[in-house]
């Protein structure tokens, strides 16, 4: 076992990931309860919307410009995946609304690997501005993008929490969550309401890119499957509760880093994500043997 | 049926026998691949299109399997369908101990844990790679300049033979396969796709034949790892990352989850497609690009694949064309009456 001071950085850098993933957690579950749509290419969208930043950041443009193409370029594609698909499969099986993301994923990827060629290319980066200058906590060094990362992800999952508890939007949305048809019934517009819903996951989609190609590193591959350690968070919420998300992705975070310095599981971090789900997911489903409710029907 | 019959008959000729002799090393060895995953698509037909799981880990499974068979060929000199049955039991046992307690979750949730499951996998495989012909439990030997190649079966040791070697399991699995749809496990995950609840009450031990599924499945893609490990010489864990899963998926789906051929167009949608454009010079990414947009359109339009699709089409092609050339020749006192009731979309 390796002495705490080595710990200590590990702790900040997985506080900012966690802060990261929250922000990809809530933005996933936001999306699931308001249109029953699992958006499993969150992770392809930030990925290409970061190195669409990058190229426009090479092409000599300034920083900001890279990364405001990043976020429209994510909320664009989601919001038009969702007007095109959504509604043709609104009454299929979660299933398979999230399988069609799926298909959204491939696409993107098979571009991304097309035009931003991996093989013998230059290593790409982004790098923030907030990546210089920081402080020192009890002896650790903090820069600002992980300040950043981590108060994204609370900032978000407090401003989603109150959102959907006192704006009308967010009302519609957890009375969607709820049941699709009746709140149809009521007279709200329903369609516009998941665009609304689209929109805000695209955005964050963008958000989470251009961190994570920051905090991690800028490649399709990576960027694209590091949705799964925010998926992982939300199956821990059981989709359903933003806060239980924040606290997993946090957690999970956390958890990946600290493991780096120990030298015999160091090569096994990555797993952290999937056992964690795996067990969370276990234990709760332990209780339920035929469920009734309607989304998993 | 008899028609039915001569022709698939036929067919498994020319593929055992017309294949190797008319097309050069670069495609045998490409069709060699496509006996192997049209089994492994197979097994994922048989848990999406049959029992209504999704799994997105299923090459993982294959990895376990080529990992076994190929620990099997160096440490022992067992004959090689020994190896590949043996390899299956593994992955079998693998596959039900890990899916035993992931059965309890349905749809979305056991889309997902597999999900998680196979990049576990992948994490691990990458850490302990594939058998070289080292020393210990594992058999990697890391130092190894040139390691030697994963054996041939001495009845099928050059890449011809192997080809209708590996035709031959193939169709043997298809054939396990097929029983198995044909007698009460396949009548019951029918009854269980339909309705779970619904199958517990007619007294299905729902458990039992989704787990049955799951080991069936297992089992054909640990041999399909088996015939893998001996058809690429070398194994490394970068040729199993996480995605191919989720292209497997998408090609399953596309060739048709729900009959015996979509399993074959799957995979000549998965490896002979991507060889043939290599051949030509054009980049797979196009593949993968075109695997997404299937996906979305099967789910949107035809979700028996086209397996199920392209006969029904071509058939409404001929029906639309006997029509048109009734319509050219004035004889007929009744003409055309307008589109047939026949060919409705059942969707």
């Amino acid at each position: 076992m390796p002495p705490w001071s080595d710990f200590e950085p590990f702790i900040v850098s997985g506080l900012a990931l966690g802060g990261v993933y929250a922000l990809s957690g809530v933005g996933l579950v936001v999306l699931y309860r308001a249109t029953g749509v699992l958006y499993l290419a969150f992770g392809a969208v930030g990925a290409m919307g970061a190195l669409i930043a990058w190229s426009v950041q090479q092409a000599g443009a300034p920083g900001w410009v890279g990364w405001v193409t990043c976020v429209v370029f994510a909320a664009v594609v989601t919001l038009g995946y969702g007007l095109l698909f959504g509604p043709p499969l609104a009454g299929r099986d979660p299933l398979v609304k999230a399988v069609a993301t799926l298909g959204l994923t491939l696409v993107l990827y098979g571009v991304m690997d097309l035009l931003w060629t991996t093989s013998g290319g230059e290593a790409r980066s982004i790098t923030l501005p907030t990546d210089n200058g920081g402080f020192t906590v009890a002896s650790i060094q903090v820069d600002w993008t992980q300040v950043i990362g981590l108060a994204a992800g609370v900032v978000i999952t407090v401003a989603t929490g109150a959102f959907l508890r006192y704006t009308k939007l967010g009302t519609a949305m957890r009375a969607m969550a709820n049941d699709r048809e009746i709140t149809a019934t009521l007279g709200v517009p329903v369609r516009k309401v998941e665009a609304a819903a689209w929109l805000g996951c695209g955005v964050l989609a963008g958000v989470a890119g251009i961190l994570l190609a920051d905090l991690v590193a800028l490649d399709a591959t990576t960027l694209t499957f590091l949705v799964v350690s925010s998926l992982a968070a939300v199956l821990i919420a059981r989709l359903r509760s933003i806060a239980v998300t924040f606290a997993a992705a946090i957690v999970i975070g956390v958890v990946h880093d600290l493991i780096t310095p120990i030298t015999s599981l160091t090569n096994y971090r990555d797993m952290t994500p999937f056992v964690l789900a795996a067990i969370a997911l276990l234990v709760v489903s332990r209780r339920q043997v035929i469920s009734r409710s309607r989304e998993e029907a | 049926m008899r028609i039915r019959a001569a022709v698939i008959v036929a067919l498994l000729l020319f593929v055992l026998f017309g294949i190797p002799q008319l097309f050069s090393l670069y495609y045998v060895d490409s069709m060699t691949e496509v006996a192997v995953y049209s089994i492994v698509a197979l097994g994922l037909g048989v848990l999406v299109g049959r029992v209504g799981l999704v799994s997105l880990g299923q090459v993982a499974v294959l990895a376990i399997g080529a990992w076994a068979a190929a620990r099997l060929l160096f440490a022992t000199t067992q004959p090689y369908p020994v190896v590949l049955i043996e390899a299956g039991l593994i992955t079998m046992v693998a596959g039900m101990v890990i899916g035993l307690p992931a059965l309890r979750l349905r749809g979305l949730y056991l889309a997902l844990i597999t999900l998680m499951l196979a990049g576990a996998i992948t994490v691990v495989l990458d850490t302990i790679n594939f058998p070289n012909g080292g020393r210990g439990f594992l058999g990697y030997n890391g130092s190894a300049v040139t390691p030697p190649p994963i054996r041939l079966p001495s009845i099928a040791a050059n890449d011809k033979a192997y080809f209708q070697y590996s035709v031959v399991v193939a169709i043997v699995m298809f054939l396990l396969v097929f029983v198995h749809t044909r007698t009460r496990p396949g009548r019951a995950w029918a009854a269980i796709r339909q309705s779970e609840p619904t199958a517990l009450a007619t007294g299905i031990n729902v458990t039992l034949y989704k787990l049955w599924a799951l080991a069936l499945a297992s089992f054909i893609t640990g041999v399909a790892g088996g015939l893998l490990a001996g058809a690429s010489h070398y194994l490394y864990s970068i040729d199993f990352p996480a995605q191919n899963s989720i292209i497997l998926l998408a090609v399953v789906l596309m060739g048709g989850a729900y009959s015996m051929w979509g399993a074959v167009v799957a995979a000549l949608l998965y490896q002979f497609l991507p060889a043939l454009l290599q051949n030509w010079g054009v980049s797979a990414d196009w593949l993968t690009i075109l695997f997404g947009l299937g996906v979305v359109q099967v789910l949107t339009t035809a979700p028996a694949g086209l397996a199920d699709q392209v006969p029904r089409d071509l058939a409404r092609l001929g029906r639309l064309l006997r029509r048109r050339l009734a319509r050219a020749r004035p004889m007929g006192p009744m003409g055309p009456v307008g589109p047939a009731a026949a060919g409705g979309d059942p969707q």
